[in-house]
Formats: C-alpha cells, sequence, structure tokens
C-alpha cells in the first residue's frame, strides 16, 4: 500500500467514520438496553434490524412513501415484534447463564432468517432514493448516509432524554442496576423487561430502515451488525449506555481508518484486536464506572 | 452392571472398525461425521461443560486446523497424517493465543469475544489469499482415503472421550470444575484458575484441529465459509447440550441423536430444516439444559463418569 | 516471637467510601483472635485485602516474613492462609468429600484420608458422597470449614462461623478452632456473637467504620467506652 495519505483523506475517513459510528451507536444502544437490564445477549440483533430493513422496504416499493418517514413505522412494528418476542420466549433466560440466552437468541435468529427467506427469497432489494453525494469543502459527504446520521443522532437523543427524564425510562434504569430493589421499589419488572426488549428492537429496527437505503438488503444482511454491536458494547461496557455511543464512534472511526491505513479486508480484524485489547487493559469496558 | 457396559461398548467398537467393509459409501460418511461431531461437542464440552466458560467460537478451531492440514498438503507436500496431527498443534497454539487474554473474561464477555474470533478469523484467511487461496478456496490433490480418514475420525473421537473420561476422573477435572461452581472460591482454596482454565481450552482446541484437517482432506477442498461457520459451534454445543454438558457420554450421545435428527430433517424438510432445527435448538436450551444424561445422573445419583 | 500476620496501614476505598481507613495489626501463632464492629465497618474487607480477593489501595501485610499484598489470592492461599465466607461458597454440584480433596495435591489415598477424616470430625463422614448443594445450611458450613482445614493453614480466617449455626454444631466448631490453636494455628474470626467472641478469643479488635478503634482482651472490649459508643449510637 504505497499511496500517500493526504489530510484531505484522513479527514474524509474521520467524517465517514463519525458518520456510520452513529449509525452503530443507535443499533448498540438496543443491544446494550437488552443485556443491561435482562442480561440477556441477543445474538438476534442483527436479524431484527433485518426485518426493520423490510418493513421500509416494502412501504416504500409498495406504497411509495418516503423511506425517511417509514423509519417511524418500522421501529414501531419492530418494538411490538420485540415485544412479542420477549413475552413468550426470551422472558425465560431473563438472567440465566449466558449459554442459554446465547443459544435461545440464536434460535430465533436462525428462524427469523429463514423466514425471511421463505416470505421474502434471498433476492436482494434494494432503496433507490437520495443517491447523491454533497460536497463539503474538500469533502464528499453521501446524502443518504448523512440524514442516516441525522436520524441516528435524534433518535439516540430521544432514547437518552427518555431514559433520563421519563418515569418508565427511569424505572428501566433502574431495573438494569438492580432487579431485586426495583421490584422492592414497586417496579413492574417483567413490564420493564418487555418494554426493554421492544425498544432494542426498535433501534435495530430504526438502523435498518437507514441502512435500507444505502446497501442492498437480503435475508443475511444483520449479521455482520449482530457483530458490530457486540464489539460496540463491550468498547463502552455493557450496561454503560453512553459507552454504547463512545463505543460506536470509536468503532466508526476506527473502522474507517483501519480500511484507509490497511485495506478494508482487515478492518474487522482491527476491530476485533481493539477488542481484544480493551478487555485486557478494562475488562469492564472503556467506561467503566457501572459494574453491572 | 459396569461389565455389561464395557462388552457392549466393546462389541459397538467392533462393529464400527468392521463397518467400511460391508457399509455403504453414504454410511461410511455418514459414521465418519458422527465421529467428527463427537470430536467437536466432546471438545467443547472439555472447556465450557466442565469449567463454565463458554466458548461460543469453537469451530475457529476446528477452521485453523483444516486451513493448516490443506496448506501443509498442498503447498509443503505432506501426507495427511501428519498434516492432522498439525492441524491439531495449530489449533492448540491458537488456543493459546487467544486464550491468555480471553479467559480473564468474565462469561458474557469470553463469549462476545470467541464469538467475534470467528469472523475474523475468515477475514484473515481471506487476506492471506496467496496462502490460503482467500475467497476462492483450497483445492487439495486428489485422493480417496475416505476408509482410512473413517479411522482416524474415529480414534480421534475415541480419544476425546477417553481424554474426558481421565480429566473427569482427577481431581484437576474437580479444580476445573470448581471454576464452574465458584470461581472466587476455587482461587481462594489456591486453585491457579487461570493456568487450569488455559490448560482445559488448550485441550478443548486439539481435538477440532484434527478433525478440521481430516475433514479438508476428505472433501478435498475448502473454504473459508465452509470451515468458519457460526451454525457449526452451535451444532456442537447443541449436541453436547442435549446429550448432558460436563458428563463424559453425553456429547456422544448428543451427536449421534441430533446428527440423525438432521439428516431425517435435511431430508424430509428441505426448506424448512433450519427453521426446524433452530426450534430444536430453543427446545433443548428452554426443556433440558442440563441434557439426557445430566438429568438422569442428578436423579438416579449415576457416578461422574457418565 | 515473631508475628505470623502482620498488617500495616491497610486502607481500601470503594469509589467515595472508604471501607478500611489505615488499619494496623499483628497477629502470633497459637492465638486466637477476634475481629468484631458494626455492620460496614469493613470487616470483610479487610478479610479480602489479606487473602486477595479484594486489591488494597495502601498498606501492607506481611505473612511469615514475607510480604503477600502482591500476590493472586491462590499464592497466598499456598502459602498457608486459608479462609471461610460470609456466606457460604461450598462447589455445590460436587460431594462434601470432593469438596475437600479438591483443594490438594499430591497422594490422592492421603488426601482422600484426610478429607475424612476431617469430615469425622464435623460428623458429616456419613454424608461424604452427598452433593453439597443438597447439603443444610449448617452442614455446608461445616464442610466448608474442614475444607478450609485440608491444607493445614498457619493462619485462618473466619468470617462468622456461628452465624445460622445451631448450639451443638457451634460447640463442636468451637472445640475444633481451640484443638487447631493448641497445634499451632493462629485463627482470626469475624463474628457478631458476642458469646462466642468473649468465650474463644483470647484477643479482641474493634473495626468502626474503617478504622480500628480498640484492641485487647475480651473485657477489657466489653468495657471501652469508644466500643460501646459504635455499637450502641453516638
Amino acid at each position: 500500500m504505497n499511496v500517500v495519505i493526504t489530510p484531505e483523506m484522513v479527514g474524509q475517513v474521520v467524517i465517514s467514520g463519525i458518520l456510520s459510528g452513529a449509525l452503530y451507536a443507535m443499533v448498540a444502544l438496543g443491544l446494550a438496553l437488552i443485556f443491561g437490564v435482562m442480561r440477556v445477549i441477543n445474538v438476534a440483533h442483527g436479524p431484527l434490524l433485518m426485518l426493520g430493513a423490510y418493513v421500509t422496504y416494502f412501504l416504500f416499493s409498495g406504497l411509495g412513501l418516503n423511506p425517511y418517514l417509514t423509519v417511524p413505522v418500522s421501529m414501531a412494528v419492530m418494538f411490538v415484534v420485540g415485544v412479542i418476542l420477549q413475552r413468550t420466549l426470551v422472558f425465560r433466560v431473563v438472567n440465566a447463564p449466558e449459554l442459554s440466552s446465547l443459544l435461545l437468541t440464536f434460535g430465533i435468529s436462525i428462524a427469523l432468517v429463514n423466514l425471511a427467506q421463505l416470505a421474502f427469497t434471498s433476492d436482494l432489494r434494494a432503496i433507490e432514493y437520495l443517491t447523491r453525494s454533497f460536497v463539503v469543502g474538500p469533502f464528499a459527504i453521501s446524502g443518504s448516509r448523512f440524514i442516516a446520521f441525522l436520524f441516528a443522532i435524534a433518535v439516540t437523543a430521544l432514547a437518552f432524554l427518555f431514559l433520563q427524564r421519563t418515569k418508565l425510562g427511569k424505572a428501566i434504569r433502574a431495573t438494569s442496576q438492580s432487579a431485586e430493589v426495583a421490584m422492592v421499589c414497586g417496579i413492574d419488572v417483567s413490564r420493564v423487561h418487555m418494554i426493554t426488549f421492544g425498544l432494542g428492537a426498535a433501534l435495530a429496527a430504526g438502523g435498518g430502515a437507514l441502512i435500507a437505503v444505502v446497501i442492498a438488503i437480503q435475508p443475511e444482511m444483520g449479521q455482520v451488525w449482530t457483530f458490530k454491536s457486540f464489539l460496540v458494547i463491550v468498547l463502552g461496557g455493557a450496561g454503560n449506555y453512553p459507552g454504547a455511543l463512545l463505543g460506536g464512534l470509536l468503532l466508526g472511526l476506527v473502522e474507517q481508518l483501519a480500511s484507509l491505513f490497511l485495506t478494508t479486508q482487515l478492518s474487522e480484524v482491527v476491530a476485533y484486536l481493539l477488542l481484544v485489547v480493551v478487555l485486557l487493559l478494562r475488562p469492564s469496558g472503556l467506561l467503566s464506572g457501572r459494574q453491572t | 452392571m459396569i461389565r455389561a457396559f464395557l462388552a457392549t461398548l466393546a462389541g459397538v467398537l467392533v462393529l464400527l472398525a468392521v463397518y467400511p467393509t460391508f457399509g455403504t459409501g453414504y454410511g461410511v460418511r455418514a459414521t465418519q461425521q458422527v465421529f467428527m461431531w463427537i470430536v467437536l461437542a466432546g471438545s467443547w464440552n472439555l472447556i465450557s461443560g466442565l469449567t463454565g466458560y463458554v466458548s461460543f467460537g469453537h469451530v475457529a478451531f476446528y477452521g485453523i486446523g483444516a486451513y493448516a492440514g490443506a496448506i501443509l498438503v498442498t503447498r509443503a507436500g505432506w501426507a495427511w497424517e501428519p498434516a492432522a496431527l498439525a492441524g491439531g498443534l495449530a489449533a492448540c497454539l491458537l488456543a493459546v493465543l487467544i486464550g491468555y487474554p480471553c479467559l480473564r473474561l468474565k462469561g458474557p464477555y469470553f463469549a462476545i469475544a470467541m464469538l467475534g474470533l470467528n469472523e475474523v478469523l475468515r477475514a484473515l484467511v481471506s487476506y492471506f489469499e496467496g496462502l490460503t487461496g482467500g475467497g476462492s478456496g483450497l483445492s487439495l490433490p486428489t485422493l480417496d482415503a475416505s476408509v482410512p480418514i473413517y479411522y482416524a475420525m474415529g480414534l480421534t473421537a475415541m480419544l476425546v472421550t477417553l481424554l474426558t473420561y481421565r480429566i473427569v476422573t482427577s481431581r484437576f477435572g474437580l479444580r476445573l470444575m470448581t471454576i464452574r461452581e465458584d470461581e472466587v472460591a476455587a482461587e481462594a482454596m489456591g486453585i491457579d484458575t487461570a493456568r487450569h482454565k488455559l490448560g482445559a481450552f488448550i485441550l478443548s482446541a486439539a481435538g477440532p484441529g484434527i478433525a478440521g484437517a481430516l475433514t479438508a482432506r476428505d472433501q478435498g477442498y475448502i473454504e473459508p465459509v465452509s470451515v468458519f461457520p457460526l451454525a457449526m459451534t452451535i451444532t456442537m454445543i447443541v449436541m453436547a447440550l442435549f446429550g448432558g454438558k460436563g458428563t463424559v457420554w453425553g456429547p456422544v450421545l448428543g451427536a449421534a441423536v441430533l446428527f440423525v435428527a438432521q439428516e431425517m430433517l435435511w431430508a424430509r424438510f428441505p426448506y424448512l430444516h433450519q427453521l426446524l432445527f433452530g426450534t430444536i435448538i430453543v427446545a433443548v436450551v428452554l426443556l433440558m439444559p442440563r441434557g439426557v444424561l445430566g438429568i438422569l445422573q442428578m436423579k438416579y445419583r449415576l457416578p461422574r463418569t457418565i | 516471637m515473631a508475628a505470623v500476620l502482620e498488617v500495616d496501614g491497610l486502607r481500601k476505598r470503594f469509589g467515595g467510601v472508604t471501607a478500611v481507613n489505615g488499619v494496623s495489626l499483628a497477629l502470633e501463632a497459637r492465638r486466637i483472635y477476634g475481629l468484631i464492629g458494626p455492620n460496614g465497618s469493613g470487616k470483610t474487607t479487610f478479610f479480602n485485602c489479606i487473602t486477595g480477593l479484594e486489591r488494597r489501595d495502601a498498606g501492607r501485610v506481611i505473612f511469615k516474613g514475607e510480604r503477600i499484598d502482591q500476590l493472586k489470592p491462590y499464592q497466598i492461599a499456598l502459602r498457608g492462609i486459608g479462609r471461610t465466607f460470609q456466606v457460604i461458597r461450598v462447589f455445590p454440584e460436587l460431594t462434601a468429600l470432593e469438596n475437600l480433596i479438591v483443594v490438594t495435591r499430591g497422594d490422592a489415598g492421603a488426601a482422600g484420608r484426610r478429607a475424612r477424616e476431617l469430615l469425622g470430625l464435623v460428623r458429616l463422614d456419613g454424608l461424604r458422597n452427598e452433593y453439597a448443594g443438597n447439603l443444610s445450611y449448617g452442614q455446608q458450613k461445616l464442610v466448608e470449614f474442614a475444607r478450609v482445614l485440608m491444607r493445614d493453614p498457619a493462619l485462618i480466617l473466619l468470617d462468622e462461623p456461628a452465624a445460622g449455626v445451631n448450639r451443638t454444631l457451634l460447640n463442636d466448631l468451637l472445640e475444633a478452632v481451640r484443638r487447631l490453636r493448641d497445634q499451632g494455628a493462629t485463627v482470626l474470626l469475624v463474628e457478631h456473637d458476642m458469646k462466642v467472641v468473649m468465650g474463644l478469643c483470647e484477643t479482641v479488635f474493634v473495626l468502626d467504620h474503617g478504622d480500628k478503634i480498640a484492641e485487647g482482651p475480651p473485657g477489657a472490649i466489653q468495657a471501652d467506652e469508644r466500643v460501646i459508643e459504635a455499637y450502641f449510637g453516638r
């Protein structure tokens, strides 16, 4: 790789990293909530994102709706799906040893992917919308990625407001710290669990809806997002919600920088090495303050 | 009771040994695959069943073994037998490399770290195309060694089971179990848990490494997707769980039963078999997490050597 | 007589809370010591720091002339410090016998015999093949106690040995502790049951909010004003 690397290239890559980082953060926040509140490692997170993408696709191609308008719809639909999944299956492995939740959510994930393959076939779908980039100084910014970024920031901000200001949000945070104490304080913990899983699914779906405009949609598209969301919450410290933000941005930046200085193929490896290094140095994540 | 069991075991082993002489090609292949799953599930059991550290990326050792073995055969002209052993060695080296940092992590984090290992190895294999053939895979020189490999795989399966038996009946095995029961108390009682975990992890990598190399030789062709699939990790875990994790014969039982189940599902429901298998996973996890032998052991006070 | 254990200025903080605030003490061989104090005074944290389960923030711990505060828990245990826990930590899916032999190395036969001997001492030999998790609370406590003795530690730390144990069992336990002392060991126990402390310990240390506020024979401690104030209010 003997390419001269200019500051502009680095700058471009940093911008790309921030744009994708916000999206990672939003999706990972969903996973972080699920893990923080229920100690469930949700391997089905990627497939939930995938379903969100499909909802957006069908609303767009079927009803001709502006894909960005479908984001809230997608999120709402998947919120309900999440609640149903929790109510019927996931509740059994709440606070169980991690093997149980890993396997259960993996089972759910195969089921979802398989169902999607049956229902939608594995044909690639795409949403053609806003494919232009616009130029700011020496940097080119993809329009759709920028809007995704804005949405992600907005949704994440709303999520945080919700967690900090509303009664339900506080209940979720309380349960995340100690379910027993929460119960004693009169919080309906099983309701909190349902809502949290729904929320997690909604955040994943939001990510899916936003990314549907950018990349091809197919049943297996979610897998890599599961992996990346895990990286993010480990980087930021599972159960540490602001940490998920930092972790997401960090992952986005590291990925893009790695693809600049090495190759894109190795960016995953670099991200993983980052994970291992962080875990070695700070086993509880980068922003450990909360030991869940 | 024990004598009857040993007699039956001896009979089964003899039967398996002579099977290739009268069995169909498909039958030999299928039995060999059961051997392979016994190696995988049994090895996973050594680390996760005994110490409780859930290795969620164990297929990484299988894949590394496959590539190490295949590369030695194609690029260095090795015979497949030493290449298989080298595959096991490569897997053990990987175990040391990845185990040393990662086994320090608490349960869920270790599981996640192992989950990522798979993806990373696949990426690395694709990257070092010159050596590994990258995404287009690696072809081995043609060789019909399916019968010798049947025996090699069967031998490996026996060794893994024997190793499990020896460990479970030793104080080393008990010490591994204390890690599962209460790692803090184990440390306080003078047990070097870090060394024990790493030891179990290395032992659990050897079998899959050898199995990977053998399968690579047998199939004559490997590619990243075929040797690092997450589904394989899941399958070996569910087999061990179903049979009874932490037991000696549980993985054997699980491998045999679930392999047959999988084949039957594939034959009958070609489009739905994955979904159905996913359902089986869910059912096992929710309804019988201790596994068949685990439940029997608790209920009838069977000895640990079950 | 050289001290078996010397603790010098031990300090441990958890976030904003100082659990152990510069505590110093020395323990000699062949004696039974008590460590008392109101709830939250730092007693268990003190134990955890000595045994390496928590990393201390400041101070030194010297055992038989060797500094041990930088060592890992298992290394400290192997040097001859044994402990029990406030909340019982037996290995539930190991049998009572296995709970004991798992901490030994070397001759398995000798380990087995010693294990049975110790189980006999606490009258649990009949239940030796029972899964520890199936035993009653008091029985598990005794298994944990016997387990500590398997390696013949020179220093034995007992965290609330009397809690939840009935009278008869308790007497057996106390007798066993006295015998350990006679054989040369040092015992330090954390206890809330004052009768046990007063009847068993030769010297008592009192902790309050992380500080050592008193040290002396039981009689003197009972009459010490600071101790009374710590327990009964300010």
